[in-house]
C-alpha cells in the first residue's frame, strides 16, 4: 500500500497533506505514519512546504467559550483521597509511566499471591497520556477481562468511556465493550485473545460506545498488557 | 510557573512545556495562536460552528501529542497547522458538504475570496510563491483549494466542473513540480 518509490511515496504524502484522498486512505495512511519512518518525513515534508498557503485563510476569532471547552476536555480527573486496602492506596498507584511495568509486575505478584480462583494471564495500567497517576487497571479473568477504575474518574456529561485493544505491531484499534457508570467492566469472553505487549485504550464516546466501529472521541486512557505467568 | 509559562517565547518551547503536562502552556499556545487556526478551520469549515468544535477537537489532540513533537520535525506554525488542518477536514466529511450548498445564506462559495487573486498578494515564503506561479493555472488551483479550503479530488472536480481523472493528473503533476522546485530549503 505505502510505495517504497520515493516520488511515489512524496505524491501520495503531498496528496495526504492537501487532503484530497478518500476519508478511509487518510486515516489508513495517519495510522502507517507512525509506524513508517520514510512516510512521516515525507509528510512533514510537505506540511512545511505547503504551510506559507495557510496564510489564505483570513485570521478570525473563535467563539468565546472554545478555551473553556478545551480546558474542560482536557482535565485530569481528581484523585479521591479515601485508602481502602492496596486496590485504593493512593501512594501504591502514583508513579510516572516509567513504574508502570514495575508497577504491574507488583500488581501481578500481588494478585499471585492472593488467593484468586481465575488463573491470571495479564495485566494492562492505564495512565492518562500526560503520565498521570494510574487510573484503570485490567486484568484477566477467565477468558475475559476485568477492567476496573482505581482513581475517582467520571466521563463527562452525557459521554460514556469505552475501552479498545491494539496489537502489538498497531492496526485498527477492537472496540471492547462501553464502561458502565460504577467504573467496572467485566467482559466474560473476549471476541480474540489478546496479546503480549497489545495496548489498552480508553476514549470518550457517545453513552452508547462509538458508531463508528472505532475512536471518534480523545483517547485519555493507554496501558500496555503484560502477560503474567503464574 | 504562570509567569514562567507567559515568558516562554516559542511555540516550540509552549508544546514542550504542554508535552510535559502544562496547561498553562497549552493555554498560551491557544491565546497565541487560536485566531490564525480557526481562521485556517473556518475557511475549510465554511461554519463556524463546525469549525470551533474542530479547533477544540484540535486542541485536545495538540495537548495529548505534544510530547512526540520534535522541531527536527519541522516548525511548531506546520505542525500545528497540520492537526487542525486534518481534524476539520475529518469533521466536514463526516457531515457532508451538501448540508453547506444547501444553505442559501451561505452561497455556494461563490463568494469565498478569490484564491488566485489572494495569492498574488499573499505573504507566503519566496519559493512557495515563486513556484506556485511557475505551475500551470489549472495545478496551481487545484492545489490551493485542496490546500486552503480542504476539498477532496471529486469536491474540486464538482466545483471546477471537470474530469475527475484531470484533477487527479493536475494535483500530481503540480505536486512533482512543487518537489523539483522548491527542494529541500523551504526558505530558499
Amino acid at each position: 500500500m505505502i510505495p517504497s518509490d520515493s516520488e511515489e511515496l512524496h505524491v501520495l504524502a503531498g496528496e495526504y497533506v492537501l487532503g484530497v484522498l478518500e476519508p478511509e486512505v487518510m486515516n489508513e495512511l495517519a495510522l502507517a505514519a507512525g509506524s513508517n519512518p520514510a512516510l512521516s518525513l515525507a509528510i512533514a515534508y510537505w506540511e512545511e512546504r505547503l504551510h506559507g498557503l495557510s496564510r489564505l485563510a483570513l485570521p478570525a476569532d473563535p467563539p468565546p467559550q472554545t478555551w473553556a471547552r478545551i480546558a474542560e476536555r482536557i482535565a485530569v480527573p481528581a484523585m479521591p483521597a479515601r485508602r481502602i486496602g492496596l486496590w485504593n492506596c493512593l501512594g501504591f498507584w502514583r508513579g510516572s509511566a516509567a513504574l508502570a511495568t514495575a508497577v504491574a509486575a507488583s500488581l501481578a505478584l500481588y494478585i499471585a499471591l492472593a488467593p484468586r480462583p481465575a488463573a491470571l494471564r495479564f495485566v494492562a495500567v492505564l495512565h492518562s497520556p500526560q503520565q498521570e497517576p494510574a487510573a484503570w487497571i485490567a486484568t484477566a479473568v477467565g477468558n475475559g477481562l476485568l477492567l476496573r477504575a482505581v482513581a475517582s474518574v467520571a466521563a463527562p456529561g452525557d459521554r460514556s468511556f469505552e475501552l479498545w485493544a491494539i496489537g502489538p505491531s498497531g492496526g485498527a484499534p477492537k472496540a471492547l465493550g462501553v464502561v458502565p457508570a460504577n467504573g467496572q467492566l467485566e467482559i466474560g469472553a473476549l471476541p480474540e485473545a489478546l496479546e503480549d505487549g497489545a495496548t489498552l485504550a480508553i476514549s470518550i464516546e457517545p453513552k452508547a460506545g462509538s458508531p463508528a466501529g472505532r475512536p471518534t472521541g480523545p483517547v485519555v486512557f493507554l496501558g500496555r498488557l503484560n502477560t503474567v505467568r503464574p | 510557573m504562570d509567569s514562567k509559562i507567559a515568558s516562554l517565547s516559542s511555540l516550540e518551547d509552549l508544546i514542550a512545556a504542554a508535552g510535559g503536562g502544562s496547561t498553562s502552556a497549552l493555554k498560551r499556545l491557544y491565546e497565541l495562536e487560536s485566531r490564525r487556526l480557526y481562521g485556517v478551520a473556518l475557511r475549510i469549515a465554511g461554519r463556524p460552528e463546525l469549525a470551533a468544535d474542530a479547533l477544540q477537537d484540535a486542541f485536545v489532540q495538540i495537548w495529548q501529542r505534544a510530547r512526540s513533537y520534535s522541531a527536527e520535525r519541522g516548525t511548531a506554525a506546520a505542525w500545528l497547522t497540520g492537526i487542525v488542518r486534518y481534524r476539520t477536514i475529518d469533521a466536514v466529511r463526516k457531515v457532508g458538504r451538501e448540508i453547506l450548498s444547501d444553505d442559501p445564506a451561505l452561497g455556494d462559495r461563490a463568494d469565498s475570496p478569490d484564491i488566485e487573486e489572494q495569492m498574488d498578494r499573499s505573504l507566503m515564503q519566496d519559493a512557495l510563491r515563486r513556484c506556485m506561479g511557475e505551475l500551470e493555472q489549472n495545478q496551481r488551483r487545484c492545489v490551493a483549494l485542496a490546500f486552503v479550503e480542504g476539498l477532496s479530488h471529486s469536491e474540486i472536480a464538482a466545483r471546477l466542473g471537470v474530469p475527475l481523472g484531470s484533477v487527479k493528473s493536475w494535483i500530481r503533476r503540480g505536486l512533482l513540480w512543487l518537489r523539483s522546485c522548491i527542494g529541500n530549503d523551504p526558505q530558499r
